[in-house]
């Protein structure tokens, strides 16, 4: 029987679980996790405004789903090394040393919160989120702070913000560059802030803050020399990988400092994989290994890891960034490369508007989204686009993603975008050309009757 | 899957009944006046759209080849058989929103419950009892109705065909007026 062992176990550590039972149904799977429980990240805003409390508000992957799999679950514990000749890992589990051996083994430890080098930023009422127990104490301290600074660039931080100003706190958001730096072009960046601005989101840019002061826990901040009273700090600053354990076990890492891999998720030991937030991941289309800690990433490659560690032979070629969300009523949408995440992969990139599709005329609405911007390679394929809305974003949003999956051309695109007519007019025509219209009536009346019945089919 | 929820936006008041008894079907109590209370608030899964002259009460399709399923990356999103409505398991949800990204319709949302998604599930209990979904069961002038779809193509071939009958007795009439 072929026993798998999982060490980590958030969105790509299980995923590789359940993949790797899924694809043999006979093998021992374990997951080794320090967590208390597998923590679902994306539920600190709702465990901040309240809706959820406790660890069992914000579990996921249940015993009883990992059950129907047959997944055994070590936590919480450490791993503390792993012998690839031998093929046994060592955990240390409530104080006891235990060895488990296996056959293949994912590593998906995840990554640490990075926190910026700020004078005492070590202070208490300086928060992260990376596990349950920091985020708990985000919680516990915006109970009685009325007011917060929220670090960070990122969706999780602006997210967070957002759930802190529901719970009626004076929030400043502190960026050193621009918000969502690596997913949008300044411009939308500009735009939101604009946006946040208007909703009572207080924006401190330009540089980040200098000092966090205080006795023993944070009282004020500084930035650009203004000191603002606070008593709660949250770094959203993003993480690093955690490849203690993969060095540990000589697992080479890669430029940005990432478990390096091979198209199979495997690591330069064999028979020893890696996801997720502390492994690197093949960006789709340049085929580049970039560091991209995100959670859909991560859970897509632990299915390949997982199958491959279960006897599958999956190669893939890379992996698409998309992501969403909705904050302060502004939803944001980005699907593949940025200008930003372009130059990673020195890929080089022309940033073109993307204007609202004419309105019908009748209808309303009369701005479809706020602001959209495409991305495209030197051969005028689409690698990138971006697009907040206030409402009905998706509705755009998909014809975006498909655009960017498929590398469609621009021009292609757009005449497709911007009137979705076009495509039923070109099926007619299509259709009248082969019969005896044409012949009858011209090519020009035909094309007249197909444009009237088309547009008859719109209305 | 032969079950869906047809939207005849001409009966449409636009009044919202759909939406709150959507809400209410969902909550913890599933009695209205207890449900105002609730904590998380009660979300609703479909929601009446302004769009030009009408309102259109929006949820859920079901789509048969369903781009939330396939784009879901950790499997939370599925439909246990060819005739059962898409239904998003929040245990494997991890929250990270590609569904709400490629819904064609937008009727996926962020639920207040740990962020994880939360969309129409076709009164998988109210149904099972043997009654319409809540919207459906709510509407006051029918604009939403539980159809079979091989009914519905029925009468709408019925319907189409007495049209076409118009139309030609028209034309005759009119030729016979010349």
């Amino acid at each position: 029987m072929r026993k798998i062992v999982i060490i980590g176990g958030s969105a790509a550590g299980m995923m590789a679980a359940i993949a790797a039972a899924e694809q043999d149904p006979d093998a021992e799977v374990t997951v080794v996790t320090r967590d208390r429980l597998p923590y679902r990240r994306p539920a600190i805003p709702a465990l901040i405004a309240g809706y959820i409390t406790g660890p069992a508000g914000a579990k996921i992957f249940s015993p009883e789903t990992l059950g129907r799999y047959n997944i055994e679950l070590i936590c919480p514990a450490e791993v503390t090394n792993i012998e690839p000749k031998s093929k046994v890992i060592s955990i240390l589990s409530n104080g006891k040393e235990e060895k488990l051996a296996y056959d293949a083994a994912v590593i998906a430890t995840g990554g640490h919160p990075l926190i910026p080098e700020i004078p005492g930023a070590d202070k208490k009422g300086v928060c992260t989120f990376t596990t349950y127990e920091a985020a708990a104490e985000i919680v516990e301290t915006a109970k009685t702070a009325s007011c917060a600074v929220v670090v960070g660039a990122g969706f999780i931080a602006l997210e967070i913000a957002e759930a802190l100003m529901y719970k009626g706190l004076d929030v400043y958001f502190n960026v050193r560059s621009r918000i969502l730096r690596k997913l949008v072009e300044p411009e939308v960046s500009e735009f939101l802030i604009h946006k946040f601005e208007q909703q009572g989101l207080r924006m401190l840019t330009g540089e980040a803050i200098s000092e966090v002061g205080g006795k023993s826990s944070v009282e004020y901040v500084v930035h650009k020399g203004n000191k603002i009273a606070t008593n709660l700090v949250v770094m959203g600053t993003g993480v690093k990988p955690n490849v203690a354990l993969a060095e540990k076990c000589s697992i080479e890492l890669g430029p940005s400092g990432a478990v390096k891999l091979d198209n199979r998720m495997q690591t330069s030991v064999v028979g020893i994989y890696a996801v997720g937030d502390c492994a690197e991941s093949p960006d789709l289309g340049t085929g580049r290994f970039v560091y991209s800690p995100v959670g859909s990433i991560g859970a897509s490659a632990g299915k390949i890891a997982g199958r491959n560690t279960a006897g599958a032979n999956q190669e893939t070629a890379g992996f698409l960034r998309a992501q969403a969300d909705q904050i302060l009523g502004m939803q944001i949408f980005s699907i593949g490369h940025s200008t930003t995440s372009a130059k990673e992969v020195s890929l080089k990139v022309n940033v073109h508007d993307l204007s609202p599709p004419e309105s019908t005329g009748k209808e309303r609405i009369t701005k479809p989204f706020e602001v959209a911007k495409l991305l495209t390679d030197d051969n005028d394929k689409i690698v990138g686009a971006q697009l907040v809305a206030k409402k009905y974003g998706a509705q755009f949003a998909w014809q975006l993603y498909g655009a960017v999956l498929a590398r469609e051309n621009r021009e292609e695109f757009l005449e497709r975008f911007n009137s979705p007519r076009m495509k039923v007019a070109e099926a007619l025509v299509h259709a009248i050309k082969s019969t005896v219209v044409v012949e009858s009536v011209g090519e020009d009346k035909a094309l007249a009757l197909a444009d009237t019945a088309s547009q008859e089919n719109t209305n | 899957m032969d079950k869906a929820i047809m939207i005849n936006i001409e009966k449409c008041l636009a009044c919202k009944s759909c939406e709150i008894a959507c809400a209410v079907a969902h909550s913890k109590s599933g009695v209205l006046e207890e449900a105002v209370e609730e904590l998380p608030r009660p979300q609703r899964m479909v929601t009446v759209e302004a769009a030009g002259e009408f309102g259109v009460p929006l949820q859920c399709r079901h789509c048969e080849a369903a781009p939330c399923i396939e784009i879901c990356p950790t499997g939370a999103i599925q439909r246990f058989d060819e005739q059962a409505p898409v239904v998003v398991d929040a245990d494997l949800c991890i929250g990270c929103k590609l569904c709400m990204l490629i819904c064609p319709f937008g009727v996926l949302q962020i639920g207040p419950e740990g962020r994880a998604i939360i969309k129409c599930d076709m009164c998988l209990e109210r149904m099972g009892k043997g009654q319409e979904p809540a919207c459906v069961e709510a509407c006051p002038t029918g604009a939403l109705k539980l159809i079979s779809l091989k009914e519905a193509t029925k009468s709408k071939r019925r319907e189409a065909s007495k049209q076409l009958v118009k139309e030609v007795e028209q034309k005759k009439s009119k030729s016979e007026e010349k």
